[in-house]
Parts: C-alpha cells; sequence; structure tokens
C-alpha cells in the first residue's frame, strides 16, 4: 500500500500532505510506503502501480473553512471538476488520476484526503487550522489502512 | 461588407495562457492577433540588484516545464561575462541534464498535448483510452527526463544544483547506473513513439521560413554554437541585439522578436533539425528519413515529428555522455565578481534562447536581457494563422477554431516564458 503526499512545505498550507506524512513514516503497517511527491504528480501513476491501494494527502483551495478535511473515493469520484487548469505547465492530481483511470492503472482502492488551506504564501509555515488538521488527518489515514489490511469494504 | 471575428479565449494545451483572434472581412483574413495575457512577470528587473550568484536559482523558476534552459543560458552568460571556462566534465554533465529536459518536455508536448490535434481527441485523457501504449511510453520517457534532472539537478522541477562555475554536488560514476538502464529502454520508447507520430495524417503545408538555431562545430546543438539562419546569419551571441529586435504589440503582454532585416524567423526543434541535420548520426537520419521529415521539413505540422527525432537523439547522447563520465576535479571552479558584460545562447527545447547580464564590480546585477523561443516565434506564429485561416475559410467555425489551435500547438509555444497564452477570437465580416 502507498500513502502519498502531495505539496510542497515550503508555500504554507500547501505543506500539510508533507506534515501529515513526516507525522505517519514512523505510524504506518509494515509494508506501508510513505512518500512525499513535491515534483511531477505524473509520476504517481508508476508509484501506485501494483498497490492494491492508495492514499493521497493534498491541500486544497481556500473556501472559507480552512482546516476543513474532506474524504473523496477517487475510484468512485471524478476530481477534474474541482480542480480543471487551463495551463499545462504540470498535470496536476486530477489529470493524473482521470489519466490512471483511462489506462485502467488506478488502484482498486485510491482515496484521497483534502485539507482545505487558508493561505499558499511563500516560506509561510502551516496557518493554525490547518496545523490543527494535521493529526486527525494522520489519524483518519491510519484508520484507512487499518481498514484496507483487514479487506473490508466500504 | 461582411465581417466576422472569430475568437478562441483561451488556448488549451499551451504552456500557459494566451488568446487568439482573426479579423475576416469579405473572404479575406485582414487581422491576425496572438495574444498573450499571462501577466509581466518583470524577471529582468527582479535580478537587477542581486548577486551574479544568485540569478540561476532566480531564472529557474521563469519555467516548470524548461528551467535548465534558463539555467544554462543563464550560466553561459555570466561565465562569459567572468571569463571563465569550465573543465571538460563539467560542459558534459551540463548537456546531460540538457538531454534530461530535451526528454521531458518535448515527450510531454508530443503524447499529451498535440498528438490528439492529429487523431481527433479533446485531450490526452480521451487519447489514453484507445493509445494508451503511447501514452505509457511518453510516460516512461518523461520520467527517464526526470531522474535525469532529479540526479543533476536536485530535483525535477526549478532545480537547484547548477551554480555559476559547475554544481553544488557532482554524482559519481556508479550513481548513473539506474538511469542508464532506464535510458536504454527509454530510446526503445522513443524510437516507436517517432513511428506512431509517423502514421498521423498531416495536412499539406509548405511554410517559408527563415530558420534559426545554434550550430556547433561537432554536436547538434544545446549549449554551444553560433547563432545561424538558414539566410545566411552567422554570429556570436555577443552580436545577437545587432541582427535580433524586441517589440511591444499592443494587444499582448510578451515582446515579439524580429531578425532588424528581415522579420519573422522561426526557432526551436524545427530550425534546429533543419540546420543541424548533419550533426545527427547515419542511425538517426535515416529514422528521419524512415518518417518522412527527410533533409528539409517545412511542414509546421510535422514538427511533431522532428520533436520525435530529437528525443531518440537525447536518449543515446545521454547514454554516450554517461558512459564517458569522468567525474571533474572539483564540482565547481570558485569565481570572483568583476565589472563585465556576458552573454549567453543555448537550444530550450523550444528554441533559441538568449541572455544577457551586465555585472558591477561588487558582482551585483547591473542589467539583464533575457529572450525566450516563445517571444522570438510570435511572428511566425501570426504567419502560420493566417495562412492556416486563409486556406481554410470555408470551414465551419468549430474546424476552422481546432485548425488555428494546432496551428501554435505546432510550435510548442511557452507562453509563461514568453509573458515573462490561448484564446481562439475570429471576427468576420
Amino acid at each position: 500500500m502507498l500513502v502519498a503526499a502531495i505539496g510542497h512545505p515550503d508555500r504554507g498550507d500547501d505543506g500539510i500532505g508533507p506534515a501529515v506524512a513526516r507525522r505517519l513514516k514512523q505510524q504506518v503497517p509494515t509494508g506501508v510506503r510513505v512518500i512525499e511527491c513535491g515534483g511531477d504528480v505524473l509520476e504517481l501513476i508508476d508509484e501506485w502501480a501494483g498497490c492494491a491501494a492508495a492514499i493521497l494527502i493534498d491541500a486544497s483551495n481556500a473556501a472559507g473553512e480552512p482546516g476543513r478535511i474532506r474524504r473523496l473515493d477517487l475510484v468512485t469520484n471524478w476530481l477534474a471538476a474541482d480542480f480543471a487548469q487551463n495551463s499545462t505547465h504540470a498535470f496536476g492530481l486530477a489529470e493524473t488520476v482521470e489519466l490512471a483511470r483511462a489506462l485502467g492503472q488506478l488502484p482498486r482502492r485510491l482515496v484521497v484526503f483534502l485539507v482545505e488551506g487558508e493561505r499558499f504564501d511563500i516560506g509561510a509555515p502551516l496557518s493554525p487550522l490547518v496545523t490543527e488538521a494535521v493529526a486527525p488527518v494522520a489519524q483518519a489515514i491510519l484508520a484507512e489502512l487499518a481498514h484496507c489490511l483487514v479487506g473490508k469494504p466500504d | 461588407m461582411a465581417t466576422k471575428t472569430i475568437n478562441v479565449d483561451y488556448i488549451a494545451r499551451v504552456e500557459g495562457e494566451g488568446s487568439l483572434t482573426l479579423d475576416i472581412r469579405d473572404g479575406t483574413v485582414e487581422g491576425v492577433r496572438l495574444s498573450i495575457f499571462e501577466p509581466p512577470r518583470f524577471f529582468e528587473a527582479m535580478l537587477r540588484g542581486r548577486r551574479y550568484d544568485e540569478v540561476l536559482d532566480i531564472v529557474a523558476r521563469i519555467c516548470g516545464i524548461c528551467p535548465i534552459a534558463y539555467q544554462m543560458s543563464g550560466v553561459a552568460a555570466i561565465e562569459d561575462a567572468l571569463g571563465l571556462d569550465v573543465e571538460p566534465p563539467i560542459h558534459a554533465l551540463r548537456r546531460l541534464l540538457y538531454c534530461g529536459e530535451w526528454i521531458e518536455s518535448h515527450s510531454l508536448h508530443i503524447a499529451m498535448l498535440h498528438a490528439p490535434d492529429f487523431l481527433g481527441y479533446p485531450d490526452a485523457m480521451a487519447m489514453a483510452r484507445d493509445h494508451g501504449d503511447a501514452v505509457r511510453r511518453a510516460l516512461a520517457l518523461k520520467k527517464v527526463g526526470n531522474e535525469l534532472l532529479r540526479l543533476l539537478g536536485g530535483r525535477e522541477i526549478h532545480p537547484v544544483n547548477v551554480r555559476v562555475g559547475g554544481f553544488y554536488r557532482v554524482p559519481r560514476r556508479t550513481e548513473f547506473a539506474p538511469v542508464a538502464e532506464s535510458l536504454k529502454r527509454a530510446r526503445d520508447h522513443a524510437i516507436e513513439t517517432l513511428r506512431w507520430a509517423a502514421s498521423f495524417p498531416f495536412p499539406n503545408c509548405a511554410r517559408d521560413y527563415e530558420f534559426v538555431a545554434l550550430r556547433d562545430p561537432i554536436e547538434y546543438p544545446m549549449n554551444h554554437g553560433r547563432i545561424v539562419s538558414s539566410a545566411g546569419l552567422d554570429i556570436a551571441a555577443a552580436d545577437y541585439e545587432d541582427e535580433f529586435l524586441e517589440r511591444q504589440v499592443p494587444y499582448s503582454t510578451a515582446l515579439q522578436s524580429t531578425l532588424k532585416r528581415r522579420g519573422a524567423y522561426l526557432v526551436g526543434a524545427m530550425a534546429r533539425y533543419a540546420l543541424n541535420r548533419d550533426r545527427l548520426s547515419r542511425e538517426l537520419q535515416g529514422l528521419a528519413d524512415e518518417a518522412g521529415i527527410g533533409a528539409g521539413c517545412r511542414n509546421p505540422f510535422k514538427s511533431i515529428l522532428v520533436r520525435a527525432v530529437e528525443v531518440v537523439y537525447a536518449c543515446g547522447e545521454a547514454l554516450r555522455l554517461i558512459a564517458d563520465y569522468e567525474p571533474p576535479s572539483q564540482p565547481y571552479a570558485t569565481t570572483e565578481p568583476r565589472a563585465a558584460v556576458g552573454y549567453g545562447c543555448t537550444e530550450a527545447p523550444r528554441g533559441v534562447l538568449y541572455h544577457h547580464y551586465k555585472i558591477d564590480s561588487d558582482g551585483a546585477i547591473a542589467g539583464a536581457r533575457i529572450v525566450p523561443p516563445t517571444a522570438q516565434n510570435q511572428g511566425t506564429m501570426e504567419e502560420d494563422l493566417r495562412a492556416v485561416a486563409t486556406a481554410g475559410l470555408d470551414l465551419d467555425e468549430e474546424r476552422l477554431r481546432a485548425n488555428c489551435e494546432q496551428s501554435i500547438r505546432n510550435h510548442d509555444p511557452c507562453i509563461s516564458c514568453a509573458a515573462h497564452f490561448l484564446t481562439l477570437n475570429v471576427n468576420r465580416a
């Protein structure tokens, strides 16, 4: 199984993924890989190849509720509508998931935890409300992993 | 009198944001405006007052797709100013790093951005359902390019390991083993990609471009060479501003470049290939011939084939550089500031990228000029659009719009770099 944290630790609340990943590294069960993905998100398709399950953590855009945690099953849901972009400087998470879906390369179980950010300034730390979300997101991911390990259905 | 305006408000599958407006009056294309509305980014002004050894990390931020190009032209210009010639292994590592960027940038454009135009899909995601193997090859190629950037640049986006005089850290020979294995498979993927692209239906089109590219005495150009053209230009980077003129147009935040004496010109893969085919191996020339681009390709729709040839080249060249690699005696040469002016020109994936710096005696940047390839190609892209729109006047608006967008993507524009691009508006009257 794979836990992949998307984001940049030095871009304010974009760092929620790396912050959760660092907390989880010592806590995840044997056989679970925790990685940080701060560059080309397209490489996630390779990273989750052969994994029965992958759990992603990413920051979502500010929308008035900083720190709000949302869990989305990406096998049954589309992310594109929320994350569509005109620029292709980089393929984002939504494009990566849809490309993998088209290629038949989604893991059997793919979940993303999205934490709503407040500010994404260069060099800024996590904002207080997003900092408070680190522990509950980490706990939710550990619970998700436990759920996957016993093979329970949703 | 009948007039019509066709607008494309956002041109998709290009790097950055821009739009296109066609004014058609009584069946004639009267106006073509390629508008780049990325906000001006003021990088040249931002560099003034910074130390010469901070430049490379700042200019890398101009582009997420071609940061190496900015670092390579930047380091060439600064070392020119300082009178520094680095040792051969440093040159080799810089060329290897450039190979990585050509592989990842070209592979992304070929399969993800340009191929859907030829095969009738709205995007790569839709195309992937029917052409999964081609997309998987592109992902594998992009990954190899990224691996090279991580190994030599520290990370794949906005690398941080290039410095004036060399690198902060250079790899040991053994560190290249995994990427060398990946490159062997990648070269096969690149050849398959070229053959796949050669099977596309290509519109008939022959444009009379003046090609401008670097030319090196021995190598296919990346980091070195004189600036040459198909009309006989042959100058050093230091003479660039004598021959080329940047001008502001009212509808674009990117400056447009022209040859002072002859107007619009073309840089990029087609220009490099046209002016340097003899620097490719017989095998690669044979692969290009087999793909249908022979000695001179003037059909911009076939630029995808030229990029595919360059990916094969870059994979092979990277393997050669790795096989021959001997670490330098030191990772970097130390430098001292001096009051000087330097010029650098290298081949970004999208073409000639010119940098010019004036450095004060205390090492502060007193003046900077950066001319990216897309800014240089804007005039030619507008001329291409006029030709494509004129040939397609009888088409319905949707088809005409699609042809115009494809015509822009032929040149893989990096609008963010140039505005520092696309929406199509067609006005028919």
